[in-house]
């Protein structure tokens, strides 16, 4: 998996699509051109960090429309818009949904650049937690029944010897279990389970 | 005694029979006896001409001035022919028969000849007739030598004035030439030239041809140099005792002189006497009358009006006065001009004038009706005009409609130069050799430099004021050059724009910009009519074909139709069905359309389609449409 950034550009205008893509690798980014939102949709979206320049105005579906799509189907790309001719609406709209930010034609350099950046900064956080969340949940799905159970109660404060009497087993076995819980999670005391746990309802929420 | 009586009553009705058959016969004999009988009695041929014209003016003379009916009778004695010392007295008791029962008012004795005769036979033949005496030449007659009662009329040979005249035409002449014969009347008039020239300057020279035999004569007048003048009294009898003929007379030296010649009498001119003063047998004529009036009148003759003289007065022969070369200006003021080639204008002035006057009058007619038909094609022209200046204002307003499509239209050519600067810059600024790729980001902002200034320049064609042009034209070029901006604005309005275009060339004669602006309104209108239809109604087709008589372009949407109630209207001012319609659009479309001689229509179909079709005449100065260039 590369870790260089991927901006994916869609802009209908080929000179303007080749003067960004120009402009990007230039400034030292990977960028990668599409003529439409179905074009950037039929292509298979590696997993890197990147994100998604658009134009407003694209013919059949429109910028905003790509934008809805993604996130309908949970990919999360950060989004900068480049318009030829923005009106309030339409800013409005794309703002809401989450875009980094809404540019129009003809951009100055460094607005462009700070804006993609901000998007890739964007992407970065969102990756890691996103990573972290993973990881979290594959250490979490490697935990046993029995260790599960433990977690549960050892989250919601229960002391050693109640979930040893709730479970039915020794308090001492319950302390190894709980240790082993630890170590698979890789927390180092009971606070850090909880905000494990914390993080685990909010990634599934 | 009835069988007497009724032998009497048929000799009555025979009687009355024999009177009526006679006064049928007969009938002038026996006229009325309140009649004014006139008896022309001449002496001469009075068919001659001059006669015939005197006699007329009297007879029109009295007519007018006399209430009764006059009856007038003629007796010719042609004493120049018959000699009448020995026809006389049968002539007389001829006309004693003829004139028995007839009273004769007056008698108009024309000629010495016929004065004497009545003077001879008057008394018996007409008792109580007064007489009217008509003279010739004036010294025929010694006025006491009329009867008592008795009135005349004479002409008076003017020598003096007819060599005053000649005069007046030859202001230096040094030859005078008078002939004239030796009869008592002739000498008469050669006394008076006598008397007339005797006051002449000592320096011009003047010759009597008194008298010469014809061919003398004739000879004499022939030697004369053409800076003389020959004055041509009368001449009835030459030295020898030969009787002439004055006319002949006349003729034989006017054909033979080599010297303009002049006469006294009215008849001399026109036989080739260049000028004279002459009484005319018209004046004559009308003295007649007015002595014939006073005579039947009856009552004493007013002594001073006994002899009455016709007035002489200048008349010319045109023709003679060309033939001399002769100056008419130099003639006395009023000289009647005779013979003159009167000019057509003159002859019919007031039939030329009528003609003329229609003439005018068309043409002033016809003048005004252009001058109105011009003043309605300017009115039509200000009008069109006023309409052009509209379609202007309305293309303003479509521009701001379209400001979206136009500021997307220019903003990607300036984005991609912006953005290829910005990456030449870094390019620079890496140190590396990118030489290749920076001649293709300059290419690139060339191209993109030139497609932004042929949108802001084709906006411009579009929306700035220009004066009406007719050029030709490719009809599918109109919707290619806006292509990009009516596409710009379909994808803003979430609309599909299908173009087709015609594979052949169409071309079409008339203003670009117009043409384009009835494309842009339809399209327009088109994409307003689909606004709030589903995803699937919303395109819009235009397209151009060749079809009819032309090349049509249509604009095809699937919208709600054309309510039936407004298809009538939808082509007028100020009529729309838009919240925001100024009603201008398509009323200035078909302005357009028509100036262009083309025709425009909308048809809807149930379905909601709705097709705009402009047709328009292809030009034809390239003979025709030729395939598209490749």
């Amino acid at each position: 998996m590369s870790t260089v950034p991927l901006i994916h550009v869609v802009d209908d205008d080929l000179s303007m699509r080749n003067a960004l893509l120009r402009l990007l690798g230039a400034a030292g980014f990977e960028a990668r051109g599409y003529a439409s939102t179905g074009e950037f949709l039929l292509q298979a979206l590696p997993d890197r960090p990147g994100c998604l320049l658009l134009d407003l105005r694209l013919p059949g579906p429109s910028g905003l429309d790509l934008q809805a799509a993604l996130r309908q189907q949970n990919i999360v790309l950060p989004v900068v818009f480049l318009t030829g001719h923005g009106n309030v609406d339409s800013s409005v709209r794309a703002m809401k949904a989450g875009a980094v930010d809404f540019l129009t034609k003809p951009v100055e350099r460094d607005i462009l650049l700070d804006a993609i950046r901000r998007a890739l900064a964007r992407d970065a956080t969102q990756r890691t937690a996103r990573e972290e969340a993973g990881r979290l949940h594959e250490r979490f799905a490697s935990l046993t029944r029995r260790e599960r159970q433990v977690f549960d109660l050892v989250v919601a404060g229960k002391l050693n010897k109640q979930i040893a009497d709730e479970l039915g087993m020794a308090e001492r076995t319950v302390k190894l279990i709980r240790a082993h819980v630890m170590a698979k999670l890789g927390a180092g005391s009971a606070a850090e389970l909880g905000r494990l746990a914390e993080q685990l309802r909010q990634l599934s929420a | 005694m009835p069988h007497g009586s009724k032998k009497q009553w048929l000799g009555v009705a025979r009687a009355l029979m024999t009177a009526l058959v006679l006064c049928c016969i007969a009938g002038p004999l026996r006229a009325a006896e309140d009649e004014a009988r006139v008896l022309m009695l001449y002496g001469l041929d009075p068919y001659l001409p001059p006669l015939l014209a005197m006699d007329k003016a009297m007879r029109e003379s009295l007519a007018s001035e006399t209430d009764g009916r006059v009856i007038f009778f003629s007796e010719s004695l042609d004493s120049q022919r018959f000699a009448m010392e020995t026809l006389g007295p049968e002539l007389a008791a001829l006309l004693a028969k003829k004139y028995n029962a007839l009273r004769i008012n007056v008698v108009v004795a024309v000629s010495r000849t016929a004065l004497d005769f009545f003077e001879r036979y008057g008394k018996q033949l007409w008792p109580g007739a007064r007489l009217v005496y008509v003279g010739f030449l004036g010294y025929e007659l010694k006025t006491p030598a009329l009867p008592p009662g008795a009135s005349a009329v004479l002409s008076i040979l003017d020598a003096a004035g007819t060599i005053d005249i000649a005069r007046r035409l030859h202001p230096g002449v040094r030859r005078i030439v008078v002939v004239s014969g030796v009869a008592e009347v002739d000498r008469r008039a050669e006394q008076q030239a006598r008397e007339a020239l005797a006051t002449l300057d000592e320096r011009v020279q003047v010759e009597f041809l008194s008298g010469l035999p014809l061919p003398e004569l004739e000879a004499r007048v022939a030697d004369q140099p053409p800076d003389s003048i020959v004055i041509y009294l009368v001449q009835f009898r030459d030295r020898d005792g030969r009787p002439y003929d004055p006319f002949e007379v006349l003729r034989a030296v006017v054909k033979t002189s080599g010297a303009p010649v002049y006469g006294a009498a009215e008849t001399y001119i026109g036989l080739g006497a260049v000028a004279g003063s002459v009484a005319s047998y018209e004046s004559r004529g009308r003295l007649i009358g007015e002595q014939v009036r006073r005579a039947l009148a009856g009552g004493p003759p007013d002594p001073s009006r006994t002899v009455l003289a016709a007035p002489n007065r200048c008349v010319a022969d045109a023709r003679a006065l060309g033939r001399w070369s002769l100056d008419e200006r130099l003639l006395p003021s009023g000289c009647e001009m005779r013979f003159a080639d009167v000019p057509i204008w003159r002859r019919y002035w007031w039939q030329i004038a009528l003609t003329l006057a229609i003439i005018v009058a068309q043409g002033a007619l016809i003048m005004a009706l252009f001058h109105q038909r011009r003043r309605r094609r300017l009115a039509e022209q200000a009008e069109l005009g006023q309409r052009f200046a509209l379609a202007h204002a309305a293309r303003l307003a479509v521009a701001g409609e379209l400001t979206g499509a136009i500021a997307h239209e220019i903003n990607q050519p300036l984005g991609a130069i912006l953005s290829n600067a910005d990456a030449a810059d870094f390019m620079l600024d890496s140190g590396e050799d990118r030489r290749d790729e920076l001649r293709r980001i300059l290419a690139d902002i060339r191209r993109d430099d030139v497609r932004a200034s042929e949108v802001i320049q084709r906006l411009r064609d579009l929306l700035g004021k220009h004066d009406v042009e007719r050029t030709e034209f490719d009809l599918n070029e109109i919707v290619s050059d806006l292509e990009s901006i009516m596409r710009a604005e379909a994808r803003r309005r979430g609309v599909v724009l299908e173009i087709r275009l015609a594979p052949e060339i169409l071309a079409i004669m008339g203003d670009r910009v117009q043409i384009q602006q009835v494309l842009i309104n339809l399209v327009l209108n088109a994409m307003d009519a689909i606004a709030d239809e589903s995803e699937a109604r919303r395109t819009v087709v235009v397209s151009v074909a060749k079809g009819g008589s032309g090349a049509v372009l249509a604009v095809r949407d699937r919208g709600r139709g054309i309510a039936p109630e407004h298809r009538a209207k939808i082509f007028e001012s100020f009529f729309s069905t838009k919240r925001n319609g100024m009603g201008l659009g398509l009323s200035i479309t078909r302005t357009i359309v028509e100036a262009h001689g083309g025709r425009i229509r909308a048809e809807s179909d149930p379905d909601g389609d709705t097709v705009f079709q402009v047709e328009l005449p292809l030009a034809i100065a390239n003979g025709g449409p030729s395939p598209h260039p490749a």
